[in-house]
């Protein structure tokens, strides 16, 4: 296909921009698709008014996708929904109303976008599209309203790092692990500006909702894109055959500025503690402390995995008293799935409230917002201070078993030992 | 330009700098609670043409261009650090706030009025010595801020008046 060796992120960046590049280079690259959501969306609309250009000139796919305040909590949500809403229908764009699921959640879903795929969207945790082989990227308001006004934008050839993965993962050990393992070795900022590049035999055993849990949080590294090499998996679910995943896939002998090494047998449940999510420890360490809240699911793990991990921890069994859990499926299809199973009733006996699908809570946006001094778990991605609510609240990070089992007692325990 | 400093520590994430629950009311529902996780008194003090003085990943987290907007609307003309966090680095020269990466640095505390000099990289006590070197925005970056961000680059690119 090419002279030099290319990794994903360097095939799918040439490809997008027509050029033969690698890392290090500068190419203006049109996407094949862009998406924003209600609460990027009006601010993105008013610069596009700002440039005062009359009509769009990016031919991509282009998607409106009500998901972060939904149902609307205000006046200024409800506004906000309407704004994008109007636009998309007057421009005919395609508008996805609330409801439906969270934005990287569907379009994995849906099959809105495919492996090899340049999409650019409103929102850091674009990399989740990773999971599948695309190289989803998070770009600000006036980055994608350059997209939307020049049919283009600029981007820099990330450098990659390789993560190759081996054995298998042990019970009560999930996708989740693999990746809070992988902050604890790359920290904060251990991939900033950089892709990284899942790899290793341990792959064709996990699902693409493990592997959506992994991607989603490679941009708490800092990385521009987070991808998993595609397998027969994906190929399956694309219904796409090996000789163009192989396409997608990074050739032999292609350049990696680092390598870490991560063996699924030898993680066992982790846990990231306030205030940052690659503050990672064992959930061994943090036995015993007290939380007021627990919340699952968002963008990182409200499939249906989650659910059915979180159900069979709680399934005959009652959350702690004053204790809320909050259950949010992440789309329709995963609520109508849950509720098929029977799952649903698990987490009702169980004294959950069930939340619509949403962004919710996860960034402090509404139905579980924290108060003054109190302390959750939630399989979300951020604890950051005040991420989800009050500056005097902490946020603990693990994974679903993990946090469905702190609400049997109010208190963290290590499901390896006490279920 | 003259400022005061307000130093500040490693991986300000954009939550700390424009939390979300904000977010949908934007800019200025935003000024009182710009960094109130970790400064409570930011928003008080601030002045037009203070600067930032920061450790490492500066802008960590989420794609919110909210967050360097409202530094800017509150009156934060340059953002040093130790590195940026990308999506931030971008945001903020799309909107025209100015970042700089330390490469040097003496002391400097919080507080200090000092005088700074975007162009030649160079931080000034109030006597006017050298406290600190550092690498401002080169080549298109610069050309973005010398239009005062995207917006107007665009404009000019696309010839719309």
């Amino acid at each position: 296909m090419s002279d030099h060796p290319k990794t994903m992120a360097e095939k799918i960046l040439s490809r997008a921009s027509g050029k033969s590049s690698i890392a290090g280079d500068y190419v203006w690259a049109v996407p094949d698709l862009v998406y924003l959501n209600d609460l990027m969306g009006p601010v993105a609309l008013s610069v596009i008014r700002k440039i005062g250009i009359g009509k769009i000139n990016y031919g991509g796919k282009l998607i409106f996708i009500v998901d972060h305040i939904y149902p609307p909590k205000d006046v200024s949500s409800a506004n906000n929904i309407k704004i994008i809403r109007e636009y998309a229908e007057e421009n005919n764009f395609v508008f996805i109303q609330g409801g439906e699921g969270i934005e990287h959640t569907v379009l994995i879903e849906k099959k809105l976008i495919r492996p090899g795929d340049l999409a650019v969207g409103t929102d850091s945790h674009t990399v989740t599209l990773g999971a599948v082989g695309c190289m989803g990227v998070g770009m600000g308001i006036t980055d994608v309203s350059a997209i939307m006004a020049l049919g283009k934008n600029w981007f820099l050839v990330p450098e990659s790092i390789q993560i190759d993965l081996i054995g298998r993962l042990r019970k009560y050990v999930s996708g989740k692990d693999i990746i809070l393992s992988v902050l604890k070795i790359l920290k904060e900022d251990g991939a900033n500006y950089m892709s990284m590049e899942f790899h290793g035999e341990a792959i064709r055993h996990l699902s693409i909702d493990q592997r959506m849990a992994i991607a989603n949080m490679t941009v708490e590294a800092g990385a521009k894109a987070g991808m998993i090499e595609p397998d027969e998996l994906v190929g399956r679910f694309f219904d796409i055959d090996e000789e163009d995943l192989k396409n997608v896939r990074s050739d032999e002998g292609s350049h990696f500025a680092q390598r870490v090494d991560i063996d699924l047998d030898s993680i066992g449940p982790q846990i990231a503690v306030p205030y940052s999510p690659a503050n990672v420890h064992d959930v061994k360490e943090y036995v015993g402390v007290r939380v007021d809240q627990v919340y699952i699911g968002n963008c990182a793990n409200g499939t249906i995995t989650d659910l059915r991990e979180a159900a069979e921890v709680l399934r005959n069994r009652t959350v702690a008293k004053g204790v809320k859990l909050i259950i949010v499926p992440g789309s329709r299809d995963i609520y109508r799935q849950a509720l098929k199973e029977g799952l649903i009733d698990v987490f009702l006996d169980a004294g959950a409230v069930i939340s619509p699908p949403n962004c919710g809570a996860c960034a402090g946006l509404h139905m579980g917002v924290l108060g003054d001094g109190e302390t959750a778990i939630s399989n979300t991605n951020r604890n950051f201070k005040g991420r989800m609510g009050s500056p005097e609240s902490r946020v603990y990070l693990a994974n679903t078993y993990v946090a469905a089992a702190a609400a049997l007692d109010g208190r963290i325990i290590d499901p390896e030992a006490s279920l | 330009m003259k400022g005061r400093v307000f130093l500040i520590g490693d991986n300000i994430d954009t939550d700390v700098i424009a939390p979300a629950g904000y977010l949908h009311l934007g800019i200025p529902a935003l000024r009182d609670h710009v960094l109130e996780a970790v400064r409570p008194d930011f928003h008080t003090l601030v002045r037009p043409g203070d600067i930032i003085v920061a450790g490492k990943n500066f802008g960590y987290g989420s794609s919110r261009e909210q967050a360097p907007a409202v530094l800017k609307d509150i009156g934060i003309s340059l953002i040093l650090a130790r590195s940026f966090a990308r999506i931030f680095f971008r945001n903020s020269i799309n909107i025209g706030l100015p970042l700089g990466i330390i490469k040097d640095l003496n002391s400097v505390k919080d507080g200090d009025i000092v005088d700074y000099d975007i162009e030649s990289g160079k931080l000034y006590d109030d006597s006017g010595n050298i406290i600190a070197l550092f690498a401002g925005p080169t080549g298109p970056l610069s050309e973005i801020l010398a239009e005062g961000g995207m917006v107007n680059f665009i404009k000019m690119k696309l010839g719309i008046k």
